[in-house]
């Protein structure tokens, strides 16, 4: 339901901000009490920032604040006020996965997938700063993530297998047909 | 063995030349609409008009309620509804339990019995109003003492329930073979005792509802997670009131996870249910994670082992006692049978004929028991096998030696333990070889882990190594005649014929849409396991098809009949047999349609991937012809797999008397490499080798990714997991994730694991369930591994989660 519909106590305080999500910009009256993930879920319609725990332990709510990874239900909605923020509805173009997500499903690495999103932004996040991680540096970048299904196995092999996925298309644009060299 | 490679994915729309997909990794149906976000859990389910229902929950663990003060609640603006005790009682029912003589009101009556125990509801527009509505709902208490531990609360005169007149719900000694014989006669008996903390599945999402009542018809139409809705639904419609097809619980096609737990979610059900009926709108509840962890009938076994173990000299195991009491905390809900499961897998993989089990299921002032992945088999193989470790140092025999001796041999399989389940198929000594192999090769080698030096060299620095391997047997497929054993009388059991048995079979529907694809109907709910990729694969071989033309969809409770469904390492076994024989029924109904329509026998025409041809002619129809010439339905076809243990004479015995019947077999070797940090008490596991036997692998990607799981959450139970009580005032000490922790990356070492194959003789497929494995087998494993590391010291991982504060008790007490 959206905000407008709400009945309001009297009283109850409201402000109007607007966040960028997945490159829109959304204008929205909320209550300063409106966590992040909540705004997203509910007044975005982005269901796929999932709530797990609600204190920032589980991860599963991960999504980018202005390029910075965070949780996003121990934020407000009104501190991402004129910031942009990146979910995972965000990486898949015209109906192709991101190479992220790819590697997801081609390494099993989900089951019941709750936690899903949360791990592929944390990735997204992990193999910008690091291209071409070591297993130990994978399971520290992902250390602020849970899985209850996969015993993580699957997820440390999708995310080698990203990589390589990355770095090809990376390769290929370095490499292009026309010889010029990309970013 | 090096890490296994990446699986050799096929996606739904490959073609396998000449090859079947049953048995291949086909990549899952599921993934795209998760990865992308567009996945609809119930947490995203809102219709229009949908409000939102807080709860009120005791603040105590034992405590009356003397007043219920609803006015300052009642008379804010933004309050829709307060329901509490009085107005469930004028119009419902109380919530079948799980033992009889039990009534418990969805509100608690008069009485609190746990912290947490729902006490009121309120509903506002939204969650946030909902809370701050809840938060004016006032509640006096008059506070009571609570009963908080297991053990006391046999003895105890302060009563969770008085009426019962004792906390000691349910309790039965069963006596196979001459136990007193063996015990008396044996050369030895070694005793131990053994505790498994309170632990459960904590599935990342927690429990949702949406209610929607229909005036017209009187019905409901429930949108919830809850887990075996089609067997459990009673727990709603009793309740309620209605008839079972009046009150309609459809579950999502993606939950996320369960592993059990969500089976006992029925209250939030029928909560949201009232409300909605009384307001007229939907009315949705999600429970929060503090709720979840604090008060959400969610916890699992909490068990506290006395065993005794008869051997002779030469190391022959001859008797068994083993006796337990379970906390199952304030009300006896439907998994009481948890204390019976491990009757299935009674000796482990051991050879013993005579054997007494007995247990006391007691109440205590905690939040109740639900089901988790193992289903009370988990401690009982920790426990056994802790025996098995501290008899061997009594008799001062190789503890690996030992267990060597006394395993079920070859030979022996299919082998009927005591109490009268059957063992399908497997090289249990074999495993054992293959897995000390694979450490030689591995890890007891120069730079390797458990290189002897190294193992010296860490011990001079107090870090002690060690691994135990032993056979842990994953019984699978869980009949249904049985679960209600405690609730039916001695006397009946006695006198009961084979002819009594009641066994429920796995429902599969299947029709030819005009396109000509399949669209298949299952009659259970998912959470992750990956049905509808295995339905399709399946019934693409049955078919001549590519997975990707069977599309796999969900009944709800009346759609459904009354089936057992996911659970108890069931679904692979129960589908593939439903898919061979409703692949079956379609090819012949589509063959017989063809016939008429040609007009000429059913002999002169076959099926052969997806058309049907007529002999000694060109001409053939295809899926899409013949579903266009369908105008009576006969493309629509359902078949109802009867469980296999009732087509096979040696489980008579076992079903007629109510035992557990698990027909599969499943099991594992392990070998948990663990080093013990004696300094801090830390326990890490540095690799995990695992070997494993399932039989038929229907698709060895999901059977290994469900292994990795089991093996990560049996992980957390042996080293982590934990729901503590305050001793004194019965408080919850794990109610956030900052306290009951699951195991992360940090926590999880890399996972070795081999597969061999031996499949069972009782299946349609020679599958064996897997659905609970790892963490049935990964605690006893880690346990034992740890006996192993401290073995010089003397100290054993005799209490469960082994934390590092329980490790340096124990190295303490041992220094003293």
């Amino acid at each position: 339901m959206s905000i407008e519909d709400t009945p309001h106590a009297e009283g109850r305080p409201t402000r109007e901000i607007s966040v960028t999500v997945n490159g829109e910009e959304v204008t929205r009256e909320v209550e300063p009490r409106l966590k992040l993930s909540d705004f997203l879920r509910n007044e975005c319609d982005l269901r796929g920032v999932r709530v797990g725990c609600e204190h920032g332990v589980c991860g599963a709510c991960t999504v980018s604040l202005d390029g910075d990874t965070v949780k996003s239900c121990l934020l407000y909605a009104v501190q991402a006020e004129d910031l942009a923020v990146e979910t995972v509805e965000g990486l898949a173009e015209d109906g192709q996965l991101h190479p992220i997500q790819e590697a997801f499903h081609e390494e099993h690495a989900l089951q019941c997938g709750f936690c899903t999103s949360g791990f592929v932004m944390a990735t997204k996040s992990l193999l910008e700063e690091n291209p071409d991680p070591e297993r130990d540096e994978i399971k520290e970048g992902l250390a602020d993530n849970i899985c209850r299904c996969t015993g993580y196995q699957n997820i440390y092999r999708a995310v080698d297998r990203a990589a390589d996925k990355l770095s090809d298309d990376i390769e290929a644009v370095r490499t292009g047909a026309d010889g010029e060299e990309g970013a | 063995m090096s890490e296994s490679e990446p699986q050799t994915g096929h996606e739904a729309g490959d073609e396998l030349e000449g090859r079947s997909f049953t048995g291949q990794s086909v990549r899952r149906f599921e993934d795209r609409r998760i990865l992308t976000g567009e996945a609809e859990y119930i947490h995203d389910v809102t219709p229009p008009g949908c409000l939102e229902m807080a709860i009120v929950r005791s603040v105590h663990a034992h405590a009356n309620i003397v007043d219920v003060d609803t006015s300052a609640a009642e008379d804010h603006p933004d309050c829709e509804l307060v329901l509490t005790i009085e107005d469930l009682q004028e119009s419902y029912n109380p919530q079948p339990c799980g033992l009889e003589g039990y009534e418990e009101w969805s509100l608690a009556d008069g009485k609190a019995r746990f912290v947490g125990e729902p006490i009121a509801v309120v509903v506002a527009a939204d969650r946030y109003l909902a809370e701050d509505m809840a938060d004016l709902v006032n509640v006096e208490y008059e506070t009571l003492d609570p009963v908080v531990d297991g053990m006391d609360a046999r003895e105890s005169d302060t009563l969770v329930h008085e009426d019962a007149g004792t906390n000691v719900a349910d309790n039965e000694r069963i006596a196979f073979g001459d136990p007193d014989g063996a015990f008396a006669d044996a050369d030895h008996v070694v005793e131990g005792t053994y505790e498994w903390g309170r632990v459960s599945g904590v599935p990342l999402e927690t429990a949702g509802v949406v209610a929607q009542y229909d005036e017209d018809g009187d019905s409901f139409h429930i949108d919830c997670n809850i887990q075996l809705h089609t067997l459990v639904d009673d727990t709603v419609y009793e309740t309620l009131g209605r008839p079972a097809d009046r009150v309609e619980l459809n579950v999502p096609a993606d939950v996320g996870g369960s592993f059990g737990t969500k089976i006992a979610i029925h209250r939030y059900c029928n909560l949201a249910a009232m409300a909605a009926e009384q307001l007229g709108r939907p009315v949705k509840f999600v429970e929060d994670r503090i709720e979840n962890l604090q008060g959400g009938d969610m916890h699992c076994s909490e068990r506290t082992y006395e065993m005794r173990l008869a051997c002779d000299d030469d190391g022959t195991m001859r008797g068994l006692d083993v006796w337990f009491v379970d906390d199952f905390g304030a009300w006896p809900h439907y998994p009481v049978n948890q204390v019976l499961k491990p009757l299935s897998v009674l000796t482990n993989s051991y050879a013993i004929d005579d054997v007494v089990y007995e247990y006391d299921l007691v109440l205590t002032n905690k939040t109740a028991q639900t089901a988790y992945r193992g289903f009370g088999v988990d401690p009982h193989q920790y426990a056994l096998e802790m025996l098995v470790d501290d008899a061997a140092r009594e008799l001062d025999i190789d503890p690996t030696e030992f267990r060597r001796r006394n395993l079920v041999t070859p030979d022996q399989l299919p082998y009927r333990i005591p109490s009268g389940n059957i063992y399908d198929s497997g090289d249990y000594p074999g495993a054992m070889d293959r897995m000390d192999e694979i450490l030689d090769e591995n890890e007891r080698c120069e730079g390797g882990l458990l290189d002897p030096e190294t193992v010296e060299q860490r011990r001079e620095e107090g870090f002690y190594r060690g691994t135990q391997t032993a056979v842990l047997i994953e019984p699978g497929v869980s009949g249904s005649d049985w679960t209600d054993r405690q609730r039916t009388d001695d006397e009946t059991i006695q006198n009961r014929s084979r002819e009594d048995v009641a066994e429920l079979p796995e429902h599969l529907r299947a029709e030819v849409k005009p396109d000509g694809t399949v669209l298949a109907w299952l009659a259970t709910d998912s959470s992750g396991q990956g049905h509808q990729t295995l339905v399709a694969q399946l019934l693409a071989d049955e078919l001549g098809l590519l997975p990707s033309d069977i599309e796999v969809d969900y009944l709800d409770s009346v759609e459904a009949p009354t089936e057992y469904g996911s659970a108890a390492s069931r679904m692979a076994v129960m589908l593939s047999g439903a898919s061979v024989g409703v692949g079956r029924q379609l090819r012949d109904a589509l063959a017989e349609l063809a016939a008429d329509h040609w007009g000429v026998d059913r002999e002169a025409v076959s099926y052969r991937d997806g058309r049907v041809e007529r002999s000694g002619t060109d001409d053939s129809l295809s899926l899409a012809e013949l579903a266009e010439l369908d105008d009576e339905a006969r493309t629509h076809v359902s078949y109802d797999y009867e469980h296999p243990a009732t087509g096979f004479p040696e489980f008579d015995d076992a079903l007629t008397h109510k035992y557990p019947v698990y027909p599969t077999a499943a099991y594992a070797v392990n070998a948990p490499i663990v080093e013990v940090d004696v300094e801090t008490g830390e326990v890490e596991v540095l690799k995990f080798y695992t070997l494993r036997d399932c039989g038929t692998m229907l698709n060895p990607m999901i059977v290994e990714g469900q292994a990795h799981g089991g093996i990560a959450q049996g992980l957390g139970a042996a080293l982590m997991e934990e729901f503590g009580y305050d001793q004194g005032s019965g408080q919850p000490q794990a109610i956030t994730m900052f306290d009951y922790l699951l195991p992360s990356t940090k926590n999880m070492p890399d996972i070795e694991m081999e597969h061999t194959s031996h499949p069972s003789p009782f299946t349609e497929t020679g599958a064996k369930g897997v659905g609970e494995g790892g963490m049935i087998d990964a605690p006893a494993a880690i346990a034992c591994s740890i006996n192993d590391a401290l073995e010089p010291l003397g100290v054993t991982a005799d209490k469960l989660p082994f934390t590092a504060h329980r490790a340096r008790k124990r190295l303490r007490e041992a220094e003293e």
